[in-house]
């Protein structure tokens, strides 16, 4: 496997000696491209007190492509898919190298507190979402606290 | 006394001679390295692989990070770090190969922003059409 390029290793080692408030990232030893992503769900929204787990991949050609990230954990969300891709500008047409792993997830934690139905990935909600936003909020609350416990 | 040199290591230090040494004190904003070090494709720093300093913002690149960002598509030939039309300042490079490609490119990008803009033009102007 090819070296790894200084500003993941930079990246990497910021993540872990400042890292962002209420996220973690940590590489895989096997292959330090992987994280193992946890992020608490922001106050005041419906994922608050939630834990979800994510994963992010670094691709070979990062940083001139974006990272693919993916939630683990089940969450009730129009932007986030069953199988936990996310629709969000920058993980994709909006991807530039000035942006980071940080600066990524930040914007995945702010997708939490900010739910776009007009946008959606996942249909479905999505459409649940304008139809009875009360309701959608109270499943989201329900499945955040079903599936997104801390692990004792 | 008599001394003998046995061996011996010549050590230089590198640093690109700017006017202005506050960009040299900056990193490249896409890869992270600073500016007296090389990108990351590059082993020793030089002309091979320059500084770029953007024209239209202020933002500045070694040659072969913003190349590599220009060359995909989805960059739009824009600025990594403030989304303006990426333009440098042609008078402070001697022109190589690659600063030939860097031209092409930021041409290219041009071209196609053109193009888009055409195509909106005409399909504004068949939506009057339609109107008529």
């Amino acid at each position: 496997m090819a070296a790894l390029p200084k500003r993941i290793i930079k990246e990497t080692e910021r993540l872990i000696s400042d890292p962002v408030p209420g996220i973690t990232a940590y590489p895989d030893e096997a292959n330090l491209r992987a994280f193992t992503v946890t992020m608490n769900g922001p106050d005041s929204s419906p994922y608050e007190k939630g834990i979800f787990d994510l994963e992010l991949y670094l691709p070979d050609d990062y940083p001139m492509c974006p990272p693919k990230v993916r939630f683990l954990t089940k969450i009730y969300h129009p932007n986030i898919d069953k199988l936990g891709r996310i629709c969000l500008d920058v993980l994709k047409d909006n991807w530039s190298p000035a942006l980071q792993i940080r600066t990524i997830l930040l914007s995945i934690q702010a997708l939490l507190a900010s739910p776009n139905p007009d946008d959606p990935l996942a249909n479905d909600v999505a459409d649940d979402w304008k139809k009875d936003e009360p309701k959608a909020i109270e499943v989201a609350k329900e499945w955040t606290a079903k599936y997104a416990k801390a692990k004792e | 006394m008599k001394v003998e040199i046995v061996d011996w290591q010549a050590v230089a230090s590198w640093h690109w001679d700017l006017k202005d040494d506050s960009i040299t004190d900056e990193l490249c904003g896409i890869c992270r390295v600073a500016f007296d070090g090389t990108c990351p494709n590059c082993k020793y720093p030089g002309n091979e692989c320059p500084l770029i300093l953007g024209a239209g913002c202020q933002h500045n690149f070694h040659l072969h990070c913003i190349l590599q960002w220009l060359e995909q598509d989805t960059s739009k030939g824009l600025c990594p770090m403030c989304r303006q039309v990426f333009e440098f300042r042609k008078d402070f490079n001697t022109v190589t190969k690659d600063i030939n490609s860097l031209l092409m490119l930021i041409d290219g990008h041009k071209s196609m922003r053109d193009r888009e803009v055409d195509e909106e033009f005409d399909s504004f102007d068949d939506d009057l059409r339609m109107n008529d």
